[in-house]
């Protein structure tokens, strides 16, 4: 027995580490949603959707936590047809196309009419779940003179922007499409003006809205609704989105059933609910970010006063999923200039 | 004739019982080897090699390879810069708060990078500290971010990798330094850069290729899409394109210049002879003099100025009254207990393959006919590091999902790729020390026949401060890691640093900065336990 020594041990405990990885028999009526994090956490809509879903179907709902938008798409499509999800829920606008060509996904058969997102809503695949603008957001203490057009922001040499990423985040992507819709073929002219005074371009939404809280940007891309939750969770008044004369460029968050769900009948059944009170009811202040149907009950006056647009500026999906590669080059040409 | 009798010996001996007691590391490397190759085998299963020949032809792709190699270079440099004199310092010096400042040093790598950023931009950005304080303002965006940040990160760890190197200096070279009255310049020239050549390129190249590989800070601080690291193309493929194919390239790119790299530093660097050497017992006193006080406090000085006021502003929220409320919070409890559910094992199995890797480089150390073997086995360790964590978790993925193993059990994945990142740092570690006792008491054990556990028992009052800090390392690591587990996030699998994502993803910052203190905290107690309880009192004495 000599020759078992410590590290035996410590070898046959890592091998058997690896046998237990071994799968995990699921609850039958469990339904599984996959979602990004800030969605399925206790502050967000998360609880509140599970509990009212969970009255009316007698079932489990199972958050599936990821960490973004996009880690929804790419953990479908890593897992492909063995996927466990039933329902995938905070994909946008932009990664529908995409989305819709994995054929992970089935049409929804849920009656979108009531709908309330300018131009209607007939996409058969997706249903929408909430909705907002991209907007730059300023403090009305420091700014005196804030944007009100895009092109202000653009051109304004004295004007500190910090805006994301389009490679690696949604916002960023956001605002490329924004960008093109406004200034279409004269885009790289355009970024490449406003290089010139960006302070940073980060990662992420939090990389950008962080520095912006602690003095570093003028301006920073977000969303309308983000002086709402100033408004309502601190009683902060000073943060404003600005106002695009162009236009602003829709956010809209959807949710889609999987090819594939292991339960299809509460899936199905599921996507019916989004639409529902008991659902669109808790976006305003869970997710910070507008209904898509009109309720009867009144939000919050925070986001009555949040910014309207002027004019919808949407490019369509098609082309967006086509000239993406394309339109990111030419940013990153302009910028790297 | 004596050479030969003695390879004749070895293979003898190599036939016998060296093998049957060597099993248990070979197992714990050929599972290491397999997982990987498993790894990679499925991301390249997905890859088409005609198309690679495109991506080599874009200008941006080698601007960023050429800004990554530049910045690391640049980062891991001046890191070492610093380190060097602060370690010596460090090992001279006694003074108030000195075991405090190793602790801080030991959890630097591990501050979230949004965290240090933040902290980074309290300090020194346009209504920072230095802009109030002394109405300077450094252009924070660019280089000069970037690097600030990287040595933040790095020189801390620099210091406590060069300290390893100190605790292989036999009291006996002190002893007879004091004797001999050097100065603390003649003791550096003679003694202490001897040993510090041992540990220089291994730092050198692991912070180089921490550097190489940042992400989150490149990007925030760089200023524009101008500063960037084919880990962002890396990510963009993987996530956003889901363009497995060009994911494996930039990957396998990674690793070549990594590997390129590593190889030229091992090749400059003089060859690592091992000593046969005591450990140190008890330190003599090396003459003092108006010179070595004042380099000792310029070193210190960089230090401080790099280090704590970040640090002071990551702590900052202790004083606000969100700082209680987020500590009453359910949900923060339950993200500790899940971190240490992850990093416990996960360090763990990091020391066991660290164990197994070290086990079998020093049985091929003293054998003629595989000396060439410890280097290769310790590469093959680090270069793990070179592989995005992203990209190793990806790929693990789909070789699981093909071998038709359920997805539900990301917490095993979870743990095994957090024990695999952190096999670098353990390996660091525990290496030098193994060597030492290999070469020191080789002979004996062998004449006696002493070996596998009642080896370890013999040994392990000497290696236990190592051990210590290598188990230290992998809990930190795993503890702070963010992107390996928000791949395979599932419910109730909320770890701190996720949780502080989410906070800070929803717009609750201040209760971000609040848990990203209760982490630090976490990761010292932890740090301190591991080198109170395992390494013991030595341990205490000299770190």
């Amino acid at each position: 027995m000599k020759s078992f020594s410590l590290t035996s041990l410590f070898s046959a405990a890592a091998l058997s580490i690896g046998v237990a990885i071994s799968p995990v028999a699921m609850a039958v009526d469990t339904l599984n949603v996959y979602t990004y994090d800030a969605f399925a956490s206790d502050w967000g809509p998360g609880p509140k959707i599970k509990a009212n879903f969970e009255k009316e179907c007698g079932c489990e709902v199972n958050f599936v936590a990821l960490d973004s938008s996009v880690g929804i798409l790419s953990r479908a499509q890593l897992e492909g047809k063995s996927s466990q999800a039933d329902v995938l829920l905070g994909l946008d606008l932009n990664l529908m196309e995409a989305a819709k060509q994995t054929g992970l996904l089935v049409d929804h058969a849920v009656d979108t009419s009531a709908v309330t997102i300018s131009g209607g809503w007939t996409d058969k695949v997706f249903v929408p779940f909430d909705q907002g603008h991209f907007a730059f957001i300023y403090n009305s203490e420091t700014l005196k003179n804030p944007p009100t057009s895009l092109k202000d922001v653009v051109d304004n040499q004295n004007l500190r922007v910090i805006y994301q990423d389009p490679r690696t985040s949604t916002p960023g992507l956001g605002l490329l499409l924004w960008m093109k819709s406004v200034y279409g073929d004269n885009v790289a002219d355009a970024w490449e003006r406003l290089a010139s005074h960006t302070v940073t371009v980060t990662k992420g939404w939090s990389d950008a809205y962080g520095l912006f809280l602690k003095g570093e940007a003028d301006v920073v891309l977000s969303y309308t609704t983000s002086p709402a939750y100033h408004i309502v969770a601190e009683g902060e008044n000073k943060y404003v989105a600005a106002n695009a004369s162009e236009g602003l460029y829709p956010q809209i968050e959807v949710a889609a059933m999987m090819k594939g769900a292991p339960h299809p009948a509460l899936a199905k059944q599921f996507m019916q609910f989004i639409l529902q009170p008991g659902f669109q009811s808790t976006v305003a202040t869970g997710n910070w970010m507008l209904p898509v149907v009109k309720l009867d009950e009144k939000l919050p006056a925070a986001f009555d006063s949040a910014l309207k647009p002027t004019k919808n500026l949407v490019l369509p999906a098609k082309d967006v999923a086509k000239h993406r590669k394309a339109w990111i080059d030419e940013w990153l040409n302009a910028t790297t200039r | 004739m004596v050479k030969c009798y003695n390879s004749i010996i070895d293979v003898k001996l190599l036939s016998l019982r060296a093998v049957k007691g060597l099993w248990p590391a070979l197992l714990g490397v050929g599972f290491f080897l397999i997982m990987g190759a498993a790894s990679l085998a499925a991301l390249l299963r997905y890859s088409e090699l005609h198309s690679w020949l495109g991506y080599m032809q874009q200008p941006y792709l080698w601007r960023v390879v050429r800004f990554s190699l530049w910045q690391a270079l640049l980062s891991s440099g001046i890191s070492l810069l610093i380190a060097i004199p602060v370690a010596s310092c460090l090992i001279h010096r006694q003074f108030y708060g000195r075991a405090a400042l190793l602790q801080l040093f030991s959890v630097s790598m591990v501050v979230p990078t949004i965290v240090a950023i933040l902290g980074l931009v309290v300090v020194y950005g346009r209504t920072g500290w230095l802009n109030q304080l002394f109405g300077v303002q450094i252009p924070l965006y660019g280089l000069v971010g970037i690097l600030l940040a990287h040595v933040f990160f790095n020189m801390p760890l620099a210091v406590r990798l060069l300290l390893q190197g100190y605790d292989l200096i036999p009291s006996g070279q002190w002893r007879q330094a004091s004797q001999l009255g050097f100065s603390r310049w003649t003791a550096f020239r003679w003694i202490e850069w001897h040993y510090m050549k041992k540990v220089l390129p291994g730092a050198f190249v692991l912070i180089f290729m921490l550097c190489f590989s940042s992400f989150a800070v490149v990007l925030s601080l760089g200023g524009g899409p101008k500063f960037s690291t084919l880990e962002v193309a890396i990510y963009q493929a993987l996530r956003f394109d889901f363009d497995l194919d060009k994911a494996s390239f930039l990957a396998l790119l990674q690793v070549s210049i990594c590997t390129l790299f590593a190889v030229i530093v091992y090749r400059v660097a003089p060859a690592n002879r091992q000593d046969v050497s005591l450990l140190a017992v008890n330190s003599y006193v090396i003459r003092d003099s108006f010179w070595a006080k004042s380099a000792d406090c310029l070193a210190l000085f960089c230090a401080f100025v790099l280090v704590i006021p970040p640090f002071l502003a990551i702590f900052d929220p202790i004083f606000s009254p969100v700082f209680l409320k987020t500590l009453q919070s359910a949900a923060l409890w339950n993200a500790v207990l899940i971190s240490l559910q992850i990093a416990l094992p996960a360090a763990l199995v990091s020391l066991l393959l660290g164990v197994s890797f070290g086990v079998l480089a020093r049985f091929c150390m003293a054998r003629p006919y595989l000396a060439l073997l410890p280097n290769k086995i310790e590469h093959l360790g680090n270069m793990i590091l070179m592989v995005p964590g992203l990209v190793i978790a990806t790929g693990l993925f789909l070789s699981l999902r093909d071998l038709g193993w359920g997805l539900q059990s990301s917490y095993w994945i979870v743990v095994w790729v957090n024990a695999v990142m952190a096999l670098p740092f353990v390996l660091r570690a525990l290496m030098p020390v193994m060597y030492q006792q290999e070469q020191r008491f080789r002979h004996v054990y062998l004449s006696l026949g002493i070996q596998s556990w009642s080896r370890w028992c013999l040994e392990w009052s000497m290696i236990r401060t190592s051990v210590a800090q290598a188990l230290g390392y992998a809990l930190l690591l795993s503890l702070g890691d963010m992107g390996v587990i928000a791949l395979f996030g599932s419910q109730g699998l909320v770890s701190l640093p996720l949780y502080l994502f989410q906070l800070i993803g929803s717009y609750q910052l201040e209760e971000g900065a609040c848990v990203a203190v209760v982490l630090i905290s976490l990761c010292l107690i932890l740090f301190y336990c591991s080198s109170r309880f395992i390494g013991g009192v030595t341990a205490r004495v000299k770190h």
